[in-house]
């Protein structure tokens, strides 16, 4: 990619804000008519790459040549190139006319000339007519032109454009889009594009730099980039994709989800932990006898143009406790003058967890409430005795209300054995617990307060600090629920799921088999978390 | 080029500051100046500021103005808050009119304002004075307020007030749980700058104040005439007073700031969550408390009654020239009297009788002779109670039983005198006074360096006199004259127009020339040995001024208590002494004029007798109204001279 | 939200009463004759032709108005690089030095003009510092001079803060677009940031020549009643001659003068933010 002949050379540039670090020692080359865009998140330093070059902040260090001559010191009026400003910083007290002669004027072209050259660019942006207009007049997509011809007027060699379709609408920006890539062409300049759209990116450049955390991430060709990411950022960043982790075997083969597959990488390590990316619309679906791998379909989207199915082909791991149903009142108490109610439960914890409880934890775990039954005011539970130990056994806790009104609880401390899924690297865990009909009509989003009352947590193996989302199933009804009985509910994690991008439909909860070329499998070194 | 900008650019911000502060810095200098210069710092004292101290007006004053500002501020804040959320919900009709006319006060030139809540008092017959204040500094302050909402509220989200009352929120829980709260900002800056306003103003309370009620403002401005230290100790007072607040304004986020961040760190570190905890509003709770009982405490001390006494708890509103009283002469009559005096000043005879005939009531004034005249033709005082006066026997038979009050049924002279040239001997010689007499005032030898007293009657005496007419003649022709002579003189002589202005400023010396009171003319020359004072030929002024008490005096038992007082040996003597006029008291007059006196040998406190072209001035309403038109013209011909 | 609206009503009273009908009692006064009666009276118009017939007031007046536009013109040329060098500050040192400029104001009017007389002085400060430097001597104070001082003193943190706020209100993307289509720093501001500050120097005026030409007491102050400006006739009229009904009409015509300054201002205003002319 370094080509001594480049128009703009970026060589170790650092940049520091007030300690942060936001570019991180950048070396870049960008050709004469080239359309480059810089691609990335919010923060990634393309901006100020971008303003760097354009003379609006000196870097740290470094140095930016521009035509052979380092101009990293040099203001931004005595530059040549231009720029289109996010939000077009056209001069509100001048005509579009002005506006755009401006840079012109400065110059001290004679009125002629630059009435000339004014009304051609006019013509290229496609607004003849509008030379009078107040620019406060004109509409996002107008306003964006003007802009762009402003900059354009003055011949630079370099058009440096920083996000400058962020505030256009949908269709308008697809326009854009399209007219800007025209422009650049029929012009014959460099162009240098500021983005976070990936799409945006994709359709317009000749080259993507793409930037995360103030580094260059990868330098291609949009075909490149999306084809073959050079790492999980980009991968991710750029299009859909599949990411799952998985093991290089040996040249050319890589085993994942417990399957071996060719593909067309090399140079790795043997058993060399990687990632690997698989596009959704390489993905096919057929039978299951044909596919390489199989699955069921969790859900199917229609968007317009394909459907996004995703498909599970690894069950996640579950397990699954017993929610009993328990006596309404067995869990209430009411004071002597009947002006004050106190309800807990029993719950259940596990011994590892005994010395993190305090006060509030189990008041919460217990679900005790002190109200007026009569106003429904709620009152203050002042004191919570017990006494435990991180050792299994049933130990008693009493709330209590000022006034005395109290309920006394057990508290279950259990060695819960949990679930484990070393294929997927994940734990799963959850406790039995008891409700009253009452709490059981009462909670107002069921899956999650299921999931708070087992206590259900899940975890990756190998980093315990890690924890895994966790979906609810169960069979019953609300309203059919009978009081004194148990009812199974089960915890499960997501396992494996793969989106797929097809023209046809299928049905939610059809088993399918997927298939894919081995040209689809694309392999990545795994970068740093 | 953009290091250059800023170079040049602080060198200005520099400058500026110094333009800014070097009054301020002055002011608070000068405040400790152990001498009256305003030129020469002679050294460090604190004199100035017992004076503040020790003066009951001044005190009085400060307490005027911060309870008006305080009020005022409170009032209109809480008003003007209202009114802004009230109009933001208003017909769009409702909301521009209104709007408009609150605009009124913000865009009129002050003066008008002041004009218009004065003539909407008299003319509704509210007595003006601490109400009238109150009044009219609501009634400017809050359309600041209102301009400093308004921008808040329309940026909130109109459906506020609705989702808080969806959410079970009455209209005034709403209103000041939700609302409030999101335009506070507002609101406070609103608040600062209604406080401002009020602290600071200076026309409209001028206007519309009464009864002695002063502001710093117009103690200020009364002050002024003369030099007077007095006004940088308050000044320097106020600077310090400002500046704290600001800083504890300005300081006070700052300092929350770090106490917060000290508990959040507190919080963390026992592990909790230092998003959850408990603001720590009762810091802020004592904080309020211990200043309001602060600003409670000096008010009481300021206010403590003066001891006991036989008039206890009463007040005395007296209405009287200014610069006219001794050192200690109030303080005095209050520490005998328990009661308290409030003094009303005026600049002319004229300007006391608008306020009087618009119906200010005082229990006593001193006007001059011929306005004594006047208000006792227009049935405006009340005849004295003879057996009330106990004074008859210590005053000169000189000053009594003139013409204008024969008898002297309605009044008791406070001091006399004449009216004379005051000059510097060494730039004028006693020949070219004799030679012109009055004239000298036209003579252009003297251009740009004389002084004329800005009193239409005298001035006019002054012309008549020169051209040898009376003083009280009614004689159109003769007034014209006159007028065209003081015409001349304002257009060719570049002469400065001013009133009490002119004895210190001819007590240093600034100038060779002036119209003066033969009282003032003491006093600079017992200041400057270089000045002198003389009384044409043709005949000058000779005056009284004396103590009336109006037909509407509230207080009459405290008004003969003051008449008695002051013609007594020891008050009058104050007088005398420190303003140098002539005392009517025969004792003090008599000390103060013979060998060893502090006025020995001055003839200006010796007012002449013999010369049968001296007169006394009578009333006369036709040739007042000519004159007083006259005079209006003269000053601006003087005016559109330079 | 009916029930907001009327948390305005007392407002609305009470500004009709105290605010609205004082200013029509000044009308009132200036067309009627002598004396307070609102049972009799006779409407004329000879206080009006009494004031603009003779040359004396109408000299004022335009004495009044040459004054305050000198005023006007000192405090734009100072004010502007005062302005311009604190807008170039960041957030922080911006609002200390606002606050620096701005807390003398908080002191009293009265106190800040008397201070300059006995700075202005012969003997005082500035005398001295005069002739230290050899500038020749001559009467400061109780001249035209020390008049525009004072007028400038008080009103000059006004402008300071309008031109301000409208530079800081600009939008810095539009200095960068103009240095990055080749303007150098003079010609960015001359040609970019002057015309777009231009708003906050026009609300500045507004704030600077009204109250200057109504001003009466810093004419009197440091003036020395040698400048009778038209502030002074008005106050004259009513407390000493007693002439209400004739200061009434100045009252009134002096708003008049105000409000057309007012009328041409906001019109400049909106020529300036140019409407859609095509």
């Amino acid at each position: 990619m370094e080509n001594s002949n480049a128009l703009i050379q970026f060589r170790n540039i650092v940049m520091t804000f007030q300690d942060n670090l936001v570019l991180k020692n950048i070396d870049l080359d960008i050709q004469e008519k080239e359309f480059v865009t810089l691609l990335g998140p919010s923060g990634c330093g393309k901006t100020t790459l971008l303003r760097i070059l354009g003379g609006f902040l000196e870097p740290t260090e470094g140095k930016v040549i521009f035509d052979g001559v380092d101009i990293a010191k040099l203001p931004p009026h005595k530059r040549e190139l231009n720029t289109v400003f996010q939000k077009y910083a056209l001069f509100p007290n001048m005509t579009v006319y002005d506006n755009i002669a401006f840079g012109l004027k400065i110059k001290k072209i004679s009125k002629d000339v630059i009435e000339q050259k004014v009304m051609r660019m006019m013509k290229l942006i496609g607004l003849e007519g509008y030379e009078k207009r107040s620019i406060t007049m004109l509409s996002g997509g107008q306003q964006q032109r003007v802009a762009i011809a402003r900059a354009l007027v003055n011949e630079p060699k370099v058009l440096l454009l920083d996000e400058p379709l962020g505030a256009l609408d949908l269709k308008l920006r697809k326009e854009m889009q399209y007219e800007l890539k025209r422009i650049q062409q029929e012009v014959g300049i460099t162009f240098i594009f500021v983005t976070h759209d990936q799409e945006e990116a994709l359709t317009m450049s000749d080259k993507i730099v793409v930037m995360q955390g103030g580094v260059i991430q990868q330098i291609g060709t949009p075909e490149a980039i999306y084809n073959e990411p050079a790492n999980r950022f980009v991968a991710d960043f750029i299009g859909d994709s599949n990411i799952i982790p998985g093991r290089m075997v040996d040249d050319y083969k890589v085993r994942f989800d417990n399957k071996e597959f060719e593909c067309v990488d090399h140079g790795f390590e043997k058993n060399e932990p990687v990632d690997v990316v698989i596009r959704p619309e390489d993905l096919d679906i057929v039978s299951k006898e044909d596919g390489m791998m199989t699955g069921t379909v969790d859900s199917v989207l229609f968007k317009g143009s394909q459907y996004e199915v995703i498909v599970e082909t690894v069950p996640g791991t579950s397990v699954t406790v017993q929610m009993k149903v328990i006596e309404d009142n067995a869990n209430e108490v009411s004071s002597a003058d009947g002006k004050e109610k106190i309800s807990a439960n029993d719950f259940f914890v596990d011994i590892e967890d005994v010395d993190a409880l305090d006060d509030k934890e189990i008041t919460a775990r217990a679900d005790a409430q002190a109200w007026n039954p009569e106003s429904d005011d709620y009152i203050s539970i002042t004191s919570v005795k017990y006494d435990i130990k991180p050792e299994a056994g049933t130990y008693p806790v009493t709330f209590s209300t000022s006034a005395g009104t109290m309920i006394q609880k057990l508290i279950h401390v259990v060695n819960q054995p949990f679930v484990k899924n070393e294929r997927t690297n994940e734990a799963i865990m959850a406790f039995n617990f008891l409700k009253t009909k009452g709490e059981l009509l009462e909670a107002q989003a069921l899956d999650t307060d299921l999931k708070t009352w087992a206590n259900a947590q899940a975890w990756k193996l190998s980093n315990e600090e890690e924890s895994v989302d966790i979906y609810v199933d169960y069979d019953f009804e609300l309203e059919d629920i009978e009081t004194g009985r148990s009812y199974p509910v089960k915890f499960m994690t997501e396992g494996r799921e793969l989106k797929v991008h097809t023209v046809n439909s299928v049905d939610e909860g059809a088993e399918v088999g997927l298939r894919l070329d081995k040209n689809d499998i694309h392999v990545m070194r795994i970068s740093g978390r | 080029m953009k290091k250059n900008k800023h170079y040049f650019g602080k060198f200005f911000m520099i400058l500026s500051l110094i333009f800014f502060y070097l009054p301020i810095v002055f002011v608070v200098l000068f405040s400790f100046n152990s001498s009256k210069s305003l030129t020469a710092f002679k050294g460090f004292s604190l004199k100035w500021y017992e004076k503040i101290f020790t003066s009951s007006n001044m005190m009085e004053a400060l307490t005027t103005t911060v309870l008006v500002a305080i009020v005022a501020t409170f009032v209109s804040t809480i008003v003007g808050t209202l009114a802004a959320v009230g109009l933001s919900k208003s017909k769009k009709i409702v909301r521009d009119l209104v709007l408009y006319i609150n605009d009124f006060p913000i865009m009129n030139p002050e003066i008008v304002t002041a004009i218009g809540l004065m003539l909407f008092f008299v003319t509704l017959g509210i007595e003006r004075g601490l109400g009238t204040m109150m009044l009219a500094h609501i009634a400017f302050c809050i359309p600041y307020v209102i301009l400093s909402i308004m921008p808040k509220i329309r940026s909130l989200d109109p459906n506020l007030a609705d989702a808080a009352m969806d959410l079970g929120a009455s209209p005034w829980q709403a209103l000041t749980k939700v609302i409030v709260p999101e335009i506070a900002p507002g609101i406070f800056s609103g608040a600062l700058i209604a406080f401002t306003m009020s602290f600071d103003d200076f026309v409209i309370s001028y206007f519309v104040t009464g009864r002695g009620v002063k502001n710093l403002s117009i103690m200020i401005y009364t002050m002024s005439k003369r030099v007077n230290p007095t006004i940088n100790a308050v000044s320097s007072l106020i600077v310090a007073v400002i500046t704290a607040g600001l800083i504890i304004v300005n300081i006070m986020p700052i300092v929350k700031e770090k106490s917060e961040a000290k508990r959040r760190k507190k919080a963390e570190e026992a592990g909790l969550d230092p998003d959850n905890i408990e603001p720590d509003n009762d810091g802020m709770k004592k904080l309020m408390a211990a200043a309001i009982i602060a600003v409670v405490g000096v008010i009481a001390i300021i206010f403590h009654g003066n001891g006991k006494g036989e008039f206890e708890g009463q007040v005395l509103h007296i209405y009287m020239p200014g610069e006219y009283l001794g050192e200690t002469t109030i303080s005095d009559f209050e520490n005998a009297t328990g009661a308290k005096v409030v003094v009303d000043e005026f600049d002319s005879n004229e300007q006391m009788y608008i306020k009087v005939a618009n119906g200010d009531k005082y229990d006593l004034l001193i006007p001059s002779d011929y306005m004594v005249e006047r208000l006792m033709q227009e049935e405006r005082l009340q005849p004295l109670d003879q057996s009330k006066l106990k004074c008859w026997d210590d005053i000169l038979t000189d000053c009594t039983n003139l013409a204008y009050d024969p008898g002297n049924v309605y009044s008791v002279p406070y001091m006399w005198g004449t009216v004379g040239i005051c000059y510097d001997k060494t730039k004028v010689p006693i020949e070219d006074l004799e030679k012109d007499g009055f004239g000298i005032f036209n003579d252009p030898k003297y251009k740009n360096q004389l002084y004329l007293y800005d009193s239409e009657r005298d001035e006019f005496m002054v012309a008549l006199k020169y051209l040898g007419y009376s003083m009280n003649t009614d004689d159109p022709e003769e007034l014209k004259e006159a007028y065209e002579w003081l015409l001349e003189v304002a257009e060719n002589m570049g002469a400065e127009i001013v009133t009490d202005e002119i004895i210190d400023n001819m007590a240093q010396g600034r100038l060779p020339l002036g119209l003066m009171y033969s009282g003032d003319a003491t006093y600079v020359l017992a200041e400057n040995e270089d000045m002198g004072y003389f009384m044409p030929e043709s005949g000058t002024n000779i005056w009284v001024d004396a103590m009336v008490i109006p037909e509407n005096a509230e207080n009459t038992e405290l008004a003969y208590e003051f008449i008695n007082y002051i013609s007594s040996y020891d008050a009058a003597y104050g007088i005398s002494e420190y303003v140098g006029y002539t005392s009517p008291n025969e004792e003090v007059f008599d000390e103060m004029s013979s060998e060893g006196g502090l006025f020995y040998g001055l003839d200006s406190y010796v007012p002449r007798s013999g010369n049968p072209k001296d007169e006394v001035f009578h009333y006369n309403e036709e040739t007042r109204k000519i004159i007083s038109e006259y005079w209006s013209k003269v000053k601006i011909a003087a005016s559109n001279a330079k | 939200m009916k029930r907001f609206s009327q948390l305005a009503m007392p407002y609305i009273v009470w500004c009709v009463v105290l605010l609205l009908l004082p200013m029509l009692l000044i009308a009132f006064y200036s067309v009627t004759d002598d004396g307070n009666g609102i049972v009799s009276f006779s409407l004329t118009l000879r206080h009006f032709t009494k004031f603009f017939t003779d040359p004396d007031f109408l000299l004022i007046l335009w004495r009044s108005l040459k004054i305050a536009f000198k005023t006007t013109v000192i405090c734009v040329v100072l004010a502007y690089p005062v302005a311009y060098f604190i807008s170039s500050n960041d957030d922080k040192t911006r609002n200390m030095l606002i606050l620096i400029i701005t807390l003398p104001t908080w002191i009293n009017m009265l106190v800040r003009t008397y201070a300059w007389v006995g700075l202005l002085s012969n003997d005082g400060l500035i005398s001295r510092i005069f002739s230290a430097l050899g500038i020749g001597g001559g009467e400061l104070l109780y001249t035209e001079g020390a008049v525009l001082l004072g007028m400038v003193y008080n009103l000059i943190p006004f402008m300071i803060l309008q031109i301000n706020t409208s530079l800081c209100k600009m939008d810095k993307s539009l200095l960068e677009a103009a240095s990055d289509l080749g303007a150098n720093g003079f010609q960015t501001f001359w040609r970019v940031t002057f015309p777009l500050s231009l708003p906050g120097v026009i609300s500045g005026i507004s704030l600077v020549f009204l109250p200057a030409v109504s001003s009466f007491f810093i004419p009197k102050l440091l003036g020395g009643g040698k400048y009778f400006l038209i502030g002074n006739v008005i106050e004259n009229q009513f407390i000493t001659v007693g002439e209400w009904n004739f200061g009434s009409a100045i009252s009134i015509i002096m708003a008049a003068v105000m409000m057309l300054s007012m009328y041409l201002v906001r019109k400049i205003e909106k020529v300036n933010a140019q409407g859609d002319r095509d």
